[in-house]
């Protein structure tokens, strides 16, 4: 379970969020949406403290901490709990598909070689790169590289997996296939919290979807709920720019 | 008329010139691995930002690659022994090599902590970013992710260094070192002839570079299979 109370950050005199509360069941599947500028990247960045929140708290399984006083240690824990999936893959160049999978449990977790690498290998191949374990990043199409992004992330087999927009970057043709593997990990109950302007995976998998302006949230709900019933004259007035016209029509 | 060029002179500069050649060599090898520990620490201080140690990590820098190498020689030939005497510690009878590595070390120092800064500087922020995601320490980063890259990343520009460092040793002889070029002195005031000898100093030195270069270049080509830095990221 996670749960975050009042989190604020600011860039300079930039107040980016205003303290924002968020409680997330164990398995759900929770998408952010929002203009650009509103908050939602720094949001997810704050919960593995790649941004350094000003305050607030933030409890993830058993790691709770309080932002104005958190240690390096604490941080390390948080991060531990979590894993991340990156609008530019951020795969690690100097590593091949399967060494980037299992880089996350070798190093800081000390799993053994062997058993990292079987269980590397059995990820690989749930997002359908079985083939591909030699390959290094450069070597890979941008869908490919974001599935050795989304193996990374569940090898870790974490509390939470935090996708920040992990299709906006793809060729149209490719986000196809990064979607499909985000599904399947819903569905296999994974917690997740994510970052898109794939209105259609909101629709079909979140449990629960978070309008985010101002670096407030205004409005959540079940998909349903937010997507096509907003109760919110800001959420209305994003949802029409970025809805497709057959969605409203109908 | 007189010959424009005795090869037979020119030959037997050849045994003469690589005689002394293990001193330029040395010379090379102190200045890069001390100058690589030097480098580094300087490196790091200007990457992590320590206060007051950074600035004058840069002034330093800055200063040094500003003058040229043979004011350099002298400055600590002569200002050294000055500097220390003050503290009352003789050493003017220090062999004059020491003096001449502490210079190159001194310069060699400045421009590979420039290499380095700027190769790990080139390693994208994301790939710090994904390790710190998947649990790493910063330690852990830098060792299995960013060390690597920037290896990759400052290869060519090392390679450009040492070839420089090579050729620069050539002004150890003016502190009287008798070194590849501190023979060409001696033989073209035994044989009033000095052509020959420069023109074997320059053979040596031009086969010398050029396997140096080979040998990055083979580096550089083994490293870049990986294909890791080159391609969409």
């Amino acid at each position: 379970m996670i749960v975050v109370k009042g989190l604020c950050k600011s860039f300079g005199k930039q107040e980016v969020l205003k303290g924002i509360d968020l409680t997330v069941e164990k398995g759900e599947v929770v998408v952010l949406l929002g203009p650009s500028g509103s908050g939602k990247t720094t949001f997810l960045r704050c919960l593995n403290f790649l941004e350094r929140p000003d305050a607030g708290e933030i409890t993830i399984g058993d790691t709770h901490v309080d932002c104005k006083s958190v240690t390096k240690n604490e941080i390390l824990q948080i991060r531990r709990n979590t894993a991340m999936v990156f609008q530019l893959y951020n795969l690690f160049k100097n590593k091949t598909a399967l060494e980037n999978v299992m880089e996350g449990l070798v190093t800081p977790r000390k799993i053994p070689k062997i058993e990292a690498e079987e269980i590397s290998r059995k990820i690989l191949k749930k997002v359908g790169l079985g083939a591909k374990h030699d390959a290094y990043p450069s070597q890979l199409s941008g869908g490919q590289q974001q599935r050795v992004g989304i193996a990374r992330a569940l090898a870790l087999n974490p509390e939470v997996i935090l996708f920040d927009e992990p299709t906006s970057a793809l060729d149209p043709e490719l986000v196809g296939e990064v979607l499909a593997v985000m599904k399947k990990v819903a569905k296999e109950g994974l917690t997740m919290i994510v970052v898109t302007h794939e209105i259609s995976f909101a629709r079909d998998i979140a449990s629960k979807v978070i309008f985010i302006d101002g670096g407030v949230i205004v409005e959540q709900g079940t998909a349903e709920e937010v997507l096509f019933h907003p109760k919110e004259e800001r959420t209305r007035q994003f949802l029409k720019r970025i809805l497709p016209a057959s969605d409203y029509s109908i | 008329m007189e010959n424009i060029f005795l090869l037979s002179l020119f030959i037997d500069c050849f045994p003469k010139l690589l005689s002394r050649l293990h001193i330029t060599l040395y010379i090379v090898v102190i200045a890069l691995l001390f100058g690589m520990l030097l480098g580094t620490y300087i490196a790091v201080v200007r990457l992590y930002k320590v206060p007051v140690l950074s600035q004058l990590a840069t002034a330093y820098v800055s200063f040094i690659r500003g003058i040229p190498i043979l004011v350099l020689l002298y400055i600590v030939y002569i200002g050294l022994p000055l500097v220390i005497g003050a503290f009352g510690v003789n050493i003017n009878r220090w062999d004059t090599m020491i003096f001449v590595m502490i210079a190159y070390v001194v310069n060699t120092a400045a421009f590979l902590s420039e290499i380095i800064r700027s190769a790990v500087a080139g390693v994208d922020l994301g790939q710090t970013e994904a390790a710190y995601s998947v649990g790493m320490t910063r330690l852990q980063t830098f060792r299995r992710i960013i060390a690597p890259q920037a290896i990759q990343i400052g290869i060519p520009a090392l390679g450009n260094t040492i070839v420089s460092l090579l050729k620069d040793t050539s002004l150890a002889y003016t502190l009287g070192v008798i070194d590849v070029i501190g023979v060409i002195k001696a033989i073209s005031s035994n044989t009033y002839r000095s052509l020959e000898a420069y023109a074997a100093a320059a053979f040596i030195f031009f086969i010398l570079s050029s396997i140096l270069e080979q040998c990055f270049n083979i580096i550089s080509r083994k490293l870049g299979i990986k294909g890791t830095i080159s391609g969409q990221g």
